[in-house]
């Protein structure tokens, strides 16, 4: 189980240093639908096969299959992949690494000395809907209410003009 | 703790809001009419504002682990729904040349006051975040509004994209360190954090770095230097009323938020959280108050002088730890109403002046008002006095109290800071004064006729509101000493 965690892991990790990196958005955005798969994994050993088949099915199934037909139609070109190189350039990078790297040495000296062990507990569907329908029912409508929010402004800003 | 329907009568204010939003969302799709969605979104806040007043005598329940309505979270709930009345009848007058749909811009901000509603009634990690959310979710679009407009003067979608840009990153710092509190405490309920620190050991690990991040992104969406580099681009790019309603009500739920969950979790017995808090209060006082000396917009100045405002704020939370009492929490609620007052009232002035397709906003133009618009000019040296802190003004009573607040708790240094600060504003707030009494100018950008009934009614209430609390503070302080205790 725990190989399965770190090999998910990995793959999470080098999957999205890859999404970054890539100057072919399509690549790229294959490379996310990876990563999250990963996640999914991950999701899976620690006792939650709802969250994984929820990111699997909602991120890496629905939101990204809908950002590749969007890419795909818009049909950029070596036009687009020249524009990405260039903004790779080392100079760019220099200082983000510096202070990634300054934080990461941070975090790592802190998480130093911590009790790592995880005991899976199973998450599964009853239990979520139990709290969903119970206890954090108004957590749903505000979340119902958000998506209203994000559907107005949506419609408003993309609507042509007659 | 499942809902009842005895918790629905508490929920009263959150649900007129919500209403409110349903039927304006039902009336464009009916009918568009400019004034008749106006006049709905007006109608339910009002009525929310009644309600919420009216519960406020009685009310005191938890409802569902979410959310508390008490005597606290009712007052807050009063301001924002009135501000959020005001900015309506505000937005009435200067969306009414737009040449495009105006009606969704209240939907927008019907659903963003039922955001900040939820923020201010929030003890709970879940409910802070889907408040938070769906306040910065209407405001994308509420700043972008006018992008469809031939005639929009600023450049509202570059201003939506910085702020939809970093608020997001900000939201993912804010749900991080929440992720890691978590991680260490297991509860996201704010009083549980407090009372399993003695066992899980919340000063150990990385529940410090989960509070850091949590102030970081807290920060972020306040505006404290350093993190507040978007404030005046956003400021300058959005419409009026959409700065007024970010700028007010956006920064007051998020204080409402920051203070419950200092309180509630003792975050600052952690010398660390002390020192980062300090340092963004000082960072703050000094970085607005000097950046609004170069600035030449009165939108821009007005940004820079919120971002110091919010670093006077975070002196009376600071010093919530070891003052006696709840003198700070006090001194936090009068300034934040204070705040609210003055601040919408600047801005009111400005909308009054400008409408979508023409926003005065240098402060070249403002040269000469005071003989041009006598009474637009009064009001707006009032509020100009009163963010500066001058006696006889609500702000005065408020930076009184926050002094006051910082004296129990001997934080000598911030206070230093804070009468630095309040110098250097003098400067530039009364800059603007000056400029209005010189003479005016042959190509004078002011229109002649300025504001309509409504937004003159607003400016009256304001003026009102800020010279009564200013001279008479006592009832209101009375009603701020009670709920005070209960946070």
């Amino acid at each position: 189980m725990i190989t399965l965690f770190y090999l998910a892991g990995a793959i999470a990790i080098i999957s999205t240093v890859a999404v970054i990196v890539q100057t072919n958005i399509v690549h790229a955005l294959i490379y996310l639908i990876l990563s999250l798969l990963a996640v999914a994994v991950i999701f899976y050993v620690l006792g939650a096969p709802f969250a994984a088949m929820l990111e699997a099915i909602v991120y890496a199934g629905a939101i990204m299959v809908l950002f590749l037909f969007v890419i795909m139609m818009l049909n950029l070109g070596q036009h687009t992949i020249d524009q990405e190189r260039s903004w790779l350039s080392l100079r760019g990078w220099i200082a983000p690494t510096i202070m990634a790297g300054l934080l990461l040495t941070n975090f790592l000296y802190v998480m130093d000395g911590i009790d790592h062990g995880v005991e899976p507990t199973r998450v599964g569907v009853l239990e979520v809907s139990v709290l969903l329908f119970g206890p954090y029912v108004l957590a749903v409508e505000l979340a119902s209410i958000l998506l209203l929010a994000g559907l107005v402004a949506a419609y408003h800003l993309a609507k042509k003009r007659d | 703790m499942n809902i009842t329907l005895a918790d629905l009568i508490p929920l009263q204010p959150l649900l007129i809001v919500t209403g409110t939003a349903v039927v304006t969302m039902l009336a464009v799709a009916l009918k568009r009419s400019h004034g008749l969605t106006a006049g709905i979104t007006v109608l339910g806040l009002l009525v929310a504002t009644m309600v919420a007043a009216e519960l406020m005598a009685t009310a005191n329940d938890q409802v569902t682990p979410l959310l508390i309505v008490d005597q606290y979270s009712l007052f807050f709930t009063v301001v924002v729904c009135a501000a959020a009345m005001f900015i309506t009848i505000l937005s009435y007058s200067y969306l009414a040349p737009l040449d495009d749909d105006k009606e969704e811009f209240y939907l927008l901000l019907g659903i963003a006051t039922i955001g900040a509603v939820v923020m201010v009634s929030s003890n709970h990690f879940v409910s802070t975040v889907l408040g938070l959310e769906t306040l910065s979710m209407s405001l994308y679009g509420m700043v972008a509004y006018p992008v469809h407009s031939a005639k929009a003067v600023k450049f509202p979608l570059e201003a939506s994209v910085k702020y939809l840009v970093l608020s997001a990153a900000a939201s993912g710092l804010l749900l991080f360190g929440m992720a890691l509190v978590y991680a260490q405490t297991g509860t996201l309920a704010f009083a549980d954090i407090a009372s399993s620190a003695a066992t899980a050991g919340m000063g150990t690990g990385f529940s410090v770095i989960g509070l850091l991040l949590i102030s970081v992104g807290m920060a972020f969406k306040l505006s404290l230097a350093p993190f507040h580099m978007w404030t005046p681009d956003v400021y300058e790019g959005a419409p009026l009323p959409a700065t007024s309603y970010l700028a007010t009500i956006g920064k007051a739920a998020m204080f409402v938020v920051l203070l419950r969950f200092v309180v509630a979790s003792n975050a600052l017995a952690f010398e660390s959280v002390v020192a980062v808090f300090s340092l963004l209060a000082v960072a703050s006082i000094l970085a607005g108050n000097l950046l609004a000396l170069l600035q030449e917009n009165l939108k821009r100045i007005l940004a820079y002088s919120s971002i110091a405002h919010m670093g006077y704020l975070l002196i009376a939370i600071i010093a919530s730890y070891d003052a006696e009492g709840a003198v700070s929490v006090e001194a936090v609620s009068f300034y934040l109403l204070a705040y609210v007052i003055m601040s919408l009232g600047a801005f009111a002035v400005v909308a009054a002046l400008s409408s979508s397709d023409s926003e005065v906003d240098r402060v070249a133009d403002y040269q000469g008002l005071f003989w041009r618009a006598p009474w637009l000019a009064a009001v707006f040296t009032a509020m100009l006095l009163s963010l500066a802190g001058i006696p006889l003004t609500v702000g005065f009573i408020g930076k009184f109290y926050l002094f006051f607040a910082g004296v129990e708790a001997s934080l000598w240094l911030l206070l230093a800071a804070l009468v630095l600060g309040s110098g250097i504003g003098l400067y530039y707030y009364l800059r603007i004064v000056y400029k209005m009494i010189l003479p005016v100018p042959d190509s004078s950008a002011l229109p002649n006729s300025a504001g309509s009934l409504g937004s003159h009614s607003v400016l009256a209430l304001l003026l009102l509101l800020l010279i009564v609390l200013g001279v008479y503070p006592a009832p209101v302080m009375a009603i701020i000493e009670s709920i005070s205790t209960l946070i």
